[in-house]
């Protein structure tokens, strides 16, 4: 069952009184628990599709429903609640709040839960422990390397329990030995914890560890591949 | 509704010098928007505060032209008129010129009497039982709380040069009772270029905002006879008549009687109300009001821009962060409460500041002020005021961060370098 569908998305940027089709009449479907990576050239709109799932951004045409919801249609006041509860955003620059902690980072999402206090120290502790950053909890931002960086901000997508886990080039900003830890992370939460993953990359090292690989040309897909070195591989298409 | 408030906070920490400057402009103004209203407050309480039984004689002419010594059992002979006592400014100095306070020579019988409800006597010196008169006077140790009055009374009477002064310049000067005081005269100087010798025979703390801890009574009768015996030089006659009216009579009756027993001379008066007499003083140093709030508007003014800055900078510098907050599902209200509560937080703490140190130091500037305004203080009214005006400039500052940061796109937030 599909946790991500697009249908006929296209989405226009205008700059400079030039108009560019980012997306072009695209469709996409992603079954609950994959594990897809989009590659592609710069303005693909790989990102662009990033963004329209999580609800950050509305499409000029076509619909898209993520966990049974249809975003298009909704009030924008509406979408922050439907990103707090489905949406998991890592970003290529972290994206931490400086002047938190690691542990405030990972429990700012969960203030937006109905969880009570107790709760959410259980569940930032637990997404803390995920990536292995429990004994670096109390340090700022500045305090941690790039790939601790990293996992905190991953720890703080995984807090809140969503469905979808979104990451924007999550290994972009890190050294070879750091973004393999990245992915091998990222692969653990859609293998042991069921999440669907959706990865922007332009690193093919990286991609390896998705079930499907896209690449997308110009705001339309390209190419599909199902990965069989992917530890998690199925079958071909 | 959830709003990380803890960021607020940290932002403040966290750019401590813009926030410690900022702060420390808020508090500046607001300490000198509460002193600058307090002068005013302080001297319209004296005009306020002032008896509405009570009405001042003063020469026609001007307030430094002597009124005869004969008006007073005419006046006195007045219907309505309860009791009259004479004021005589002294204009002298305690040591040296600086220690400038206001001296009055008064009939000591009656004013004590009638400002029984306004001054009340702390500390007096007793007689010793002895018979005592004259110059040489043997008086005895002090007598504190209810006894006081009734011994300042006794003392007045039986020392011709005794005083009674305020718990101000008691304090200031280390004054106690039974201290001989030389004031030097500069209305009325000695013939001899002596000082004036004032025996303190009580201290008095003052129960109105009309009176004031910093000014000494002595006896009229003093200077009277040593200027009728050539012992000094000055005006002779009477600054001002200070009237009680009787219970149940009209005011405006009897200021109508004296002006008109004296409209012909040989010294026309002009009577008003005590508060009116009040008043004319504050009047003397012009549209005060006017000119100290437009200062303290000035100020306040200037500082709003001040925390505007402040706070557009750190709109700007937190746009990226509006951004993470979006996606993680913060809407768009928290992040406006954000800004809000960040400028509310500094301009509280800032000029919350300020409106301690104007509460705190109120009794430091009311010695500083002095002679000036002796009964500076700051009302519980004004501190309201500056609170409520702080809270405003804390709106005004974020209310347009708070809005940007609501509006802000998501992706346009993520984008920027801030």
């Amino acid at each position: 069952m599909s946790i991500i569908q697009m249908q006929g998305v296209t989405k226009r940027y205008t700059r400079g009184g030039e108009t560019l089709t980012v997306l072009d009449n695209l469709s996409l479907d992603v079954p609950a628990g994959d594990f897809v990576a989009l590659m592609g050239p710069s303005g693909s709109g790989k990102s662009t599709i990033l963004n329209l799932v999580g609800g950050l951004d509305s499409v000029d045409s076509g619909s898209i429903v993520v966990a049974k919801q249809e975003i298009t249609s909704m009030a924008s006041s509406e979408l922050p609640d439907f990103r707090a509860r489905h949406i998991g955003f890592i970003f290529q620059s972290f994206n931490l709040v400086p002047v938190l902690t690691a542990w405030e980072n990972v429990m700012l999402p969960l203030l937006l839960t109905p969880l009570d206090r107790a709760a959410r120290k259980k569940q930032a502790e637990f997404a803390l422990e995920v990536v292995g950053l429990a004994d670096r909890m109390h340090h700022r931002p500045k305090q941690l390397s790039g790939g601790q960086e990293q996992r905190v901000a991953i720890a703080r997508a995984l807090a809140t329990d969503p469905d979808i886990i979104l990451a924007d080039e999550p290994t972009g900003d890190l050294d070879r030995d750091s973004a393999n830890a990245i992915m091998d992370l990222l692969r653990r939460l859609n293998v042991e914890l069921k999440k669907t993953l959706v990865v922007v990359t332009h690193d093919h090292v990286a991609a390896e560890r998705a079930r499907r690989v896209l690449h997308l040309d110009k705001g339309v897909l390209a190419r599909e591949v199902l990965n069989d070195t992917s530890p998690l591989a199925g079958a071909r298409r | 509704m959830a709003t990380p408030w803890l960021l607020v906070a940290r932002h403040l920490r966290a750019h401590w010098l813009r926030s410690g400057l900022t702060m420390l402009a808020l508090t500046v103004a607001m300490f000198l928007f509460c002193f600058l209203i307090s002068l005013v407050t302080s001297l319209s309480s004296a005009v306020t505060a002032a008896a509405t039984d009570r009405v001042i004689v003063q020469s026609a002419v001007s307030l430094f032209v002597a009124l005869p010594k004969d008006y007073q059992p005419k006046i006195e002979a007045i219907p309505g008129v309860e009791q009259v006592t004479k004021f005589q400014w002294f204009g002298g100095y305690y040591q040296k010129p600086e220690n400038f306070m206001g001296q009055f020579g008064v009939d000591h019988e009656v004013f004590l009497d009638m400002y029984r409800n306004e001054i009340g006597i702390t500390e007096a010196l007793a007689l010793d039982g002895a018979t005592a008169s004259g110059d040489d006077v043997n008086l005895t140790p002090v007598v504190r709380g209810a006894g006081a009055g009734a011994a300042a009374v006794a003392a007045m009477a039986a020392d011709r040069r005794a005083a009674i002064v305020g718990e101000g310049l008691a304090r200031d000067f280390k004054w106690k009772v039974g201290d001989t005081l030389p004031i030097t005269g500069t209305i009325f100087a000695k013939r001899d270029g002596s000082a004036w010798d004032f025996n303190v025979v009580g201290i008095y703390r003052p129960l109105k905002s009309s009176m004031d801890d910093r000014t000494m009574f002595f006896r009229y009768d003093y200077l009277d006879e040593t200027l009728a015996a050539d012992g000094a030089t000055g005006p002779k006659g009477v600054g001002v008549y200070c009237v009680n009216v009787a219970p149940g009579h009209d005011p405006e009756a009897v200021i109508a009687g004296i002006d008109a027993l004296f409209s012909n001379g040989p010294q026309a008066t002009l009577t008003t109300t005590e508060a009116a007499f009040q008043a004319g003083f504050v009047s003397m140093m012009g549209n005060l009001p006017f000119f100290v709030g437009t200062i303290g508007g000035a100020v306040v003014f200037a500082v709003v821009f001040s925390v505007i800055n402040t706070m557009l900078m750190s709109g700007r510098q937190r746009m990226h962060e509006t951004g993470i907050l979006k996606a993680l599902g913060f809407r768009n209200g928290a992040l406006a409460r954000l800004m809000l509560g960040e400028s509310l937080l500094l301009s509280l703490l800032g000029g919350g500041l300020g409106v301690l140190l104007a509460v705190v130091l109120a009794t430091p500037l009311r010695y500083l002020l002095g002679a000036f305004l002796p009964n500076y203080f700051v009302a519980a009214s004004t501190v309201w005021l500056a609170l409520g005006v702080t809270l405003f400039i804390g709106l005004v500052a974020g209310i347009t961060p708070a809005i940007v940061a609501a509006r802000l796109r998501p992706t346009a937030a993520l984008r920027s370098e801030g």
